[in-house]
């Protein structure tokens, strides 16, 4: 979603063109992020004429301030289509950066490492939001990432398993 | 103006900037080198926007208010105590995940 989306496609802007294929998942209900990232893509295609990406759509595994309980229910839902994805494209590294969406995906990856299927490197970058305390999907993925990259350094402290390189978007 | 696509025209030509505390405001504006008032709306319950304000507002980057001291801090401001705001390094991010990939 939105800011998500601007500050993933910061990223990636960055990155070789090792990084490629690159297959994007948003959530079904997101009208804004599939505007910036064709226009990300197009103009990348403009220097790396080989470049190649994908773009498909999970529903949104949770909404703002949703129960726990049914939260679970969406998300597991949510895996249920994410789980074909990862098994199709079998990525070799998830970047992701917070919003509900990556959950169900990072989750799906887990579940193909644990079944022997694909071995994914997972990277969460916290968003440069949270100064002090980590959103949700950050809390879960904590445990479930290979590499948590935060941008402050107070949650460097809260959370030593984390990578802090400053701010980087 | 509801959700017009991008506000940097507005932006560039602006002088000053007051805005809610949500991050990509923040952030473009700051980029631009633009002046920023950041209003913390205390009706919304979304405190972590307030996060970032409260930082950016720390380190001498922004101006910080509520809705009922905006005129206040406007009458009482003095810009020229604001920082430039440097910018983020995604090439720090790049590098850190070469190594990890193995592409160096």
């Amino acid at each position: 979603t939105g800011g998500h989306t601007t500050e993933i496609l910061r990223l990636l802007g960055c990155l070789s063109e090792s990084y490629s294929p690159r297959h994007y998942v948003l959530a079904d209900s997101d009208k804004m992020s599939e505007a910036k990232i064709r226009s990300f893509e197009q103009k990348r295609a403009e220097t790396f004429s080989e470049s190649q990406f994908t773009l498909d759509r999970i529903p949104r595994s949770r909404e703002v301030r949703q129960s726990w309980i049914s939260s679970v229910v969406t998300t597991l839902y949510s895996i249920l289509y994410s789980l074909p994805l990862t098994y199709k494209w079998k990525p070799d590294l998830i970047l992701c950066n917070g919003p509900g969406t990556c959950v169900p995906v990072c989750i799906s990856a887990f579940l193909l490492g644990l079944l022997r299927i694909k071995r994914t490197i997972i990277v969460y970058v916290e968003s440069i939001c949270r100064v002090e305390t980590l959103s949700l999907s950050g809390k879960i993925l904590y445990y479930f990432s290979d590499y948590f990259i935060v941008q402050w350094p107070d949650l460097k402290k809260k959370y030593p398993k984390s990578v802090y390189l400053g701010r980087i978007v | 103006f509801r959700f017009k696509e991008s506000l940097a025209e507005e932006l560039q030509s602006a002088d000053l900037v007051i805005s809610h505390a949500g991050a990509g405001s923040c952030l473009e504006t700051l980029e631009k080198g633009k002046p920023l008032i950041v209003v913390i709306n205390d009706k919304l319950m979304d405190n972590h926007q307030l996060e970032l304000a409260k930082q950016l507002h720390r380190d001498g980057y922004v101006l910080y208010c509520n809705c009922s001291t905006l005129v206040e801090t406007l009458q009482s401001m003095d810009l020229s105590t604001l920082k430039p705001f440097p910018p983020g390094q995604p090439e720090k991010f790049a590098s850190f995940l070469d190594k990890v990939l193995g592409f160096q």
